[in-house]
């Protein structure tokens, strides 16, 4: 009885194993197809061209050009920001954004079943779906919303070509030194 | 010895140094107490994370002051992201980044400490002529109403409305500018804090100052000489260039109330205290918008306090309730803590020069935990309980009560979804604020615990001499010791402490 019992629990050990691993297989394959093609982006020191797109989306989406000042991410250069406090982090800090960067392109085929990667989306179905995330009931969706939206808002608010828009004079200067 | 400041990311140390007093941290505690140990006759070396940053090296810019400034370049946090936790990193510590408030320890505090810890050492009485000496180093002064932007009689004005209490805090500035960027350092180098005071005092009596070195790890913990092992920055502060050791007859730790116990658990010293009862005194910032221009973005971010709901005689904590205090910040900072994004949230801060913005402030149960994982990677446990969540919802109200008795036309209580108020008939709408981890900008300024005074290592981390307990020669003199919330801000209370403990060392 013990001996038949262990056959088959192996035999559906193995059948299951096969099973999980032509789904993770098949899944992985289409979550491949699905992200389509990166423009080569010259002198990145630690994103990949896909990370470089799926942040470029979201800065995007966050800080469009135009309405209530035309100043916007395509000139802010966030991504290079990003780019740059990534490669001076920590090994775990960078593993962390980089997993928070895959499961933002993913997020519409992860958790809502949808058959389009985060950056494939139009910029206003990227900012609802942020936004989704920012008020989720899944803890991990509201970290990643407020990790990006924290630095790529100081980052961009910091800039001076953003302050006319927000009426900020920029720093005082001190008077004779 | 003559004193020095050397930046290490630009010159390695000497080999095989010794020292008699190894202090680690150059903030409030650590600079305190070089100055003291050093005036004593002792031979003290300092070690820095961060640079030294004064005068207009300081940019005023968002991005660039919150990546060197502060610890983990800003994004330190506890685990679950919920709480931002601010902790200066530059020669002077948080003296160089904080709003400058001086609020030394209530005696009440001090009688809990006494009554509830056993630290009967703790007295007011004891700690007089300490807190007195604390406030002399600060220059502390009270803002004079010129000085007082439109952000703080704003709250002035609705406290006063309300017939609520409220005070304006004395602070440590001398020839303030008025330049508004007091969290991303001074370059009027007005702060009166340890960089202007404790440090050219030790500089003058023979301290010396290694900067942009990390101790990684204390060992021979019980033996006369300990060594630390330390690791060199390159100018950035942000990567490890090499290594050294320093040999030292006394360590005092002063690297802040998580650096600290961090160091301990990471060099496997101390009981099982070491990390625990940890403070980190939560604030929720709550905006508003007003038809005239506020500009809060100049002049000093804090100065008026509304006390009316502090309980300084509480029981069980001596402080305990909420404040509401006056701030702002610079346009990044302001950005990055408001949830409206796209069209909405460039809408949002065009109207900046319109904002006005408080701090709701809660003492709390000193409950959390610094954690080491065996990677070295940090991990901050802290949770807001039920209780504490109806005190931030009081609190909010509170805040938006002031703003709308001052003339507010909305407020702003900034967690996500975004609870807007166009009158005082929508505060019913701040019980929907849920405050689950992330879905309010939660921050912590003032941590405190960690390797909590006791009088026996049943009960606590160190001893109250604040020398860890199973240590000889192992002391912490920053806020890592306090029991519980000090103060409502804590730059008078650890210098005080640090005077009065260095005494006991030299």
């Amino acid at each position: 009885m013990q001996d038949g019992f262990s056959i088959l629990s192996r035999r559906r050990l193995l059948r299951g194993s096969l099973a999980a691993g032509g789904f993770l297989f098949m899944g992985g394959l289409g979550l491949w197809a699905l992200r389509g093609r990166a423009s080569r982006v010259e002198g990145l020191r630690s994103l990949t061209d896909h990370e470089h797109r799926t942040l470029s989306a979201l800065a995007r989406a966050l800080f469009p050009s135009g309405g209530a000042f035309a100043f916007g991410s395509e000139q802010a250069g966030l991504e290079r920001a990003f780019d740059g406090f990534l490669a001076d982090e920590p090994e775990w800090n960078r593993a962390d954004l980089k997993r928070a960067l895959f499961l933002l392109e993913y997020g519409p085929v992860i958790f809502e079943a949808r058959p389009r990667t985060f950056s494939n989306l139009s910029e206003a179905e990227r900012l609802a779906h942020f936004q989704r995330w920012s008020e989720s009931r899944t803890l991990i969706r509201r970290q990643v919303a407020l990790a990006f939206r924290k630095f790529l808002s100081l980052v961009f608010y910091d800039q001076p070509a953003a302050w006319p828009g927000i009426g900020y004079p920029g720093p005082l200067t001190l008077a004779g030194r | 010895m003559k004193g020095e400041i050397a930046d290490l990311s630009r010159r390695a140390p000497p080999a095989d140094t010794t020292v008699d007093i190894l202090v680690i941290g150059s903030g409030c505690g650590g600079a305190t107490a070089a100055w003291d140990l050093a005036r004593a006759g002792r031979e003290v070396l300092v070690l820095e994370e961060g640079g030294d940053r004064t005068g207009l090296d300081l940019t005023q810019r968002d991005s660039i002051e919150y990546d060197d400034l502060y610890m983990d370049r800003a994004g330190r946090a506890t685990e679950d992201l919920a709480i931002t936790i601010l902790q200066g990193r530059a020669l002077g510590g948080g003296g160089v980044i904080n709003c400058s408030d001086v609020v030394p320890i209530h005696d009440p505090v001090l009688r809990v400490w006494q009554r509830r810890f056993g630290l009967t050492g703790f007295s007011p009485e004891a700690l007089a002529p300490y807190t007195k000496r604390a406030l002399e180093d600060l220059h502390a002064n009270e803002p004079r109403e010129d000085q007082l932007n439109r952000n703080n009689l704003l709250l002035r004005d609705g406290a006063r409305h309300l017939g609520w209490r409220g005070e304006v805090m004395k602070h440590n500035r001398v020839g303030c500018s008025g330049l508004g960027t007091c969290m991303i350092g001074c370059p009027a180098d007005a702060k009166m804090g340890p960089r202007f005071v404790a440090i050219p005092g030790a500089l003058k009596a023979g301290a010396r100052f290694w900067l942009r070195a990390r101790a990684v790890r204390i060992e021979d913990a019980s033996a006369e000489l300990k060594t630390v092992r330390v690791r060199r920055l390159d100018p950035t502060g942000h990567r490890e260039v090499d290594g050294f050791t320093v040999r030292a007859r006394r360590v005092i730790l002063a690297a802040n109330a998580i650096a600290s116990a961090q160091l301990l658990i990471r060099s496997g010293i101390g009981n099982e205290h070491v990390g625990r009862h940890l403070s980190l005194q939560p604030q929720l910032p709550v905006t508003a918008i007003f038809d005239e221009e506020v500009r809060f973005f100049r002049g000093i971010p804090q100065a008026y306090a509304v006390t009316q709901f502090e309980d300084l005689d509480h029981a069980q904590h001596g402080f305990w309730g909420f404040r509401v205090e006056a701030i702002s910040g610079t346009p990044g900072i302001v950005a990055s803590l408001l949830p409206r994004l796209g069209h909405e949230g460039k809408e949002l801060m065009r109207l900046y020069p319109r904002m006005a913005s408080v701090l709701c402030l809660l003492p709390d149960e000193p409950k959390g935990e610094v954690r080491v994982e065996r990677s070295g990677r940090l991990r901050v446990r802290y949770a807001l309980d039920e209780e504490q969540k109806a005190r931030f919802r009081v609190a909010a109200k509170a805040a938006a009560r002031l703003f709308f008795a001052a003339g507010a036309r909305e407020v702003m209580v900034p967690c996500v979804p975004l609870i807007a108020l166009r009158s005082p008939d929508d505060l019913p709408l701040i019980d929907a604020m849920s405050l689950e981890p992330c879905t309010a900008p939660l921050v912590s300024a003032h941590q405190q615990g960690a390797v909590r005074f006791s009088t026996s290592a049943r009960d606590g981390g160190a001893d109250p001499s604040g020398q860890v307990w199973g240590t000889r020669g192992i002391h912490v003199l920053d806020s890592s010791g306090f029991p519980t919330s000090a103060s409502s801000h804590t730059m008078a209370p650890i210098i005080a402490v640090s005077h009065f403990l260095a005494a006991q060392i030299s």
